[in-house]
């Protein structure tokens, strides 16, 4: 049975309130929590889940998203049946149409039409969550649901589980019917649809935004919202590279923080993300920032309320302090310092 | 390549696995373990380094090479084998063998290696009381196709031998007066046969100036990645001059160590000089002082390697020592 569901992931999503974020790469893309990509947390899920297929549907600047699974090996779905699918958006018409667009799916109805899965998730790519989606098919075949939709504190998580047939139908039928995505199906009032619900209760944050991809940055210092995000037997998958251990020198003062590896760190750190090898220099202090791979933070400079994206530099004696609790952002490969040396 | 296996394959052998880490699945060459195997009636053990190649002598005339390259797989160091190959190729060795520069006065601890000003070698002296040289073998070898098959076939018929590179098979040749070099290396490398090398060696990494430089990106030493989330450092942690793996949740002291993956140091704990090996809880209220830990510690347990002659290794099977 656990063979039972495909996994489709809508990538296509793109945020105007996330734009510092998303110049070089597609939300799907984006880092989290020291070591990872938005994508990893679903795709890690489904895969955790049983699940052996599944579809991505990417759309903006898919480049890094491709690098990024590669052939999906780190996964387990590198396989000769079933495993991972991209299918892009063929045209670049606009398709503000909600998760799972069914015109988009259309263009790919062989992948649903071949597959033997009788059931399919469909979801978004930006939840952070771990979450087994075993015992949500177990209730959606018990209840005998045509639909269900999965929600967090009344709230839904853009994520439905539907019979595949159905699924096919709605695709086909989308211009009878006028639904362009699974939103629209559920929102019906007149549906004669079996519509569940599934309310999870766990760790869920949906990033949508700068300030909600801090605060979820920020809650996962907690060290009980980082044990429900990376639990035992449930691994969060993600493309592994080949950094030795951090260095912490003997300058080097951290506290409640998350640190990945192949970092040197000589200053101090307090209440942030770090990423992979990052440099932290000595007489430097870092409070409540997000600091993104390969940075390089000169000496003596002071960041709070930062997001420093991939590659930033900052040069010596950089201070930079976040106002009205609304995170500064430098944007992928940003340099800072250098003209005040001029 | 071929990785001789011995006792307890099975973690080597999970480890390297089809050699995916180091791109080392390929559909030609690759990577293939060489445990002993039984031949009809009588089980062959490797009875020392010659007789493990020798058993295997199949597995190279497969590829029918020009040289063979022979390494031991506990020593630490980075070197480009190609350089030593064009030594080798330069000199017109017919086996070449790498010598790194030690003290004179711990020379007498290593295999020494005499030459003339042209790096030939002209004497070779296990552990010699008065060395002549401070040219230590490094136990890395080049050989010339044709002469290791026939030194080792050789070698095998001796009864005498006990079949070891550096006691039978190098002396043998420098009898024979065959063409040995030697080829001067120079940079870190160290020998981590016992758990005071292996963690001499650990700690090595947390000098500035070690020379064995992992942070180099164009020479990465690659490694199975267990997939473990980042560290999460704790309110109260402190961490100094230490390195820290992925999966480690830190809330105690660390001083000078290395932690591997997935430690849990819980507060209140204090680790000093100390290498914590992969997946281990080191519980409250622990103190730790130059040790190599292996296994879970309960609260409060307490091992301080000043007070011991040696370096502890603290496993499951000994753990009840050390638990008051």
């Amino acid at each position: 049975m656990k063979a039972s569901l495909l996994g489709v992931i809508d990538a296509t999503t793109y945020f105007d309130s996330m734009e510092e974020l998303l110049t070089h790469r597609c939300l799907a893309a984006v880092p989290f929590a020291g070591r990872y990509r938005l994508i990893d947390f679903i795709l890690s899920n489904m895969v955790n889940s049983g699940i052996e297929s599944v579809a991505i549907f990417p759309r903006f600047q898919f480049r890094s998203l491709m690098d990024h699974l590669g052939s999906g090996k780190e996964w387990d779905l590198n396989r000769k049946r079933d495993g991972l699918f991209f299918f892009p958006s063929p045209g670049l018409e606009v398709m503000e149409e909600g998760i799972g667009s069914f015109s988009h799916f259309a263009h790919h109805m062989d992948y649903f039409d071949r597959s033997q899965q009788q059931y399919a998730l469909i979801s978004n790519c930006f939840t952070v969550f771990n979450m087994n989606f075993e015992p949500i098919l177990n209730r959606f075949i018990n209840e005998n649901c045509d639909i269900m939709m999965i929600s967090h504190h009344g709230q839904s998580m853009d994520m439905y589980l539907v019979k595949k047939s159905l699924l096919v139908q709605l695709i086909q039928t989308r211009k009878i019917t006028g639904y362009r995505c699974m939103q629209d199906v559920v929102e019906d009032q007149n549906s004669r649809l079996t519509i569940c619900l599934y309310e999870y209760e766990g760790f869920v944050k949906k990033i949508t935004s700068i300030a909600s991809y801090y605060q979820a940055s920020m809650d996962v210092l907690e060290r009980d919202n980082w044990s429900a995000l990376f639990k035992d037997g449930q691994p969060i998958f993600t493309k592994v590279k080949d950094e030795p251990p951090t260095k912490y020198t003997k300058s080097a003062i951290v506290k409640n923080s998350i640190i990945a590896n192949g970092c040197v760190i000589e200053g101090t750190v307090e209440n942030s993300v770090i990423f992979r090898g990052v440099k932290i220099e000595k007489g430097t202090v870092i409070k409540n920032s997000i600091i993104m791979q390969k940075s390089q933070i000169g000496k003596d400079c002071h960041l709070n309320g930062v997001i420093v994206d991939k590659n930033g530099q900052i040069k010596n004696g950089v201070s930079l302090e976040a106002r009205n609790g609304f995170p500064i952002v430098l944007p992928k490969g940003a340099k800072q310092g250098e003209l005040m040396k001029s | 390549m071929g990785v001789l296996t011995q006792y307890q394959p099975l973690v080597l052998n999970s480890y390297i696995g089809i050699g995916s880490a180091w791109d080392l699945d390929r559909k030609n060459g690759g990577v293939t373990v060489l445990p002993p195997y039984s031949e009809s009636s009588t089980m062959k053990w490797y009875s020392g380094t010659a007789s493990a190649v020798y058993q295997n002598l199949n597995y190279l005339r497969q590829y029918d090479p020009e040289y063979v390259l022979i390494l031991s797989g506990d020593h630490i160091y980075k070197m480009d084998y190609c350089q030593m190959l064009e030594f080798h190729i330069e000199k017109g060795a017919e086996a070449t063998i790498s010598v790194i520069e030690v003290p004179l006065k711990e020379a007498s601890r290593f295999g020494i290696m005499n030459t003339n000003e042209k790096m030939e070698i002209t004497e070779f002296e296990e552990k010699p009381k008065i060395p002549k040289s401070n040219l230590a073998s490094m136990g890395i070898y080049i050989f010339n196709w044709d002469l290791l098959q026939d030194c080792l076939e050789k070698d095998n018929q001796d009864p005498l031998s006990s079949h070891d590179f550096g006691k039978d098979i190098i002396p043998t040749l420098l009898r024979k007066r065959r063409r040995l070099y030697a080829y001067p290396f120079s940079g870190y490398w160290k020998d981590v046969g016992t758990v005071q090398s292996l963690w001499e060696a650990n700690m090595d990494l947390l000098e500035e100036e070690c020379g064995l430089n992992i942070f180099d990106q164009s020479w990465r030493i690659y490694s199975v990645n267990p997939n473990q989330p980042p560290q999460s450092i704790g309110e109260h942690a402190v961490i100094q001059d230490s390195l820290v793996n992925e999966g480690c949740v830190v809330d105690g002291y660390i001083h000078h160590s290395v932690l591997f993956q997935g430690v849990v140091v819980d507060e209140e704990s204090y680790i000093k000089d100390s290498v914590i090996l992969p997946n281990t809880k080191i519980g409250k209220y622990c103190t730790i002082e130059r040790a190599i830990i292996t296994c879970d510690l309960p609260e409060h347990t307490e091992i301080r390697g000043y007070d011991l002659m040696e370096i502890p290794l603290v496993t499951q099977d000994n753990l009840h020592q050390w638990i008051a």
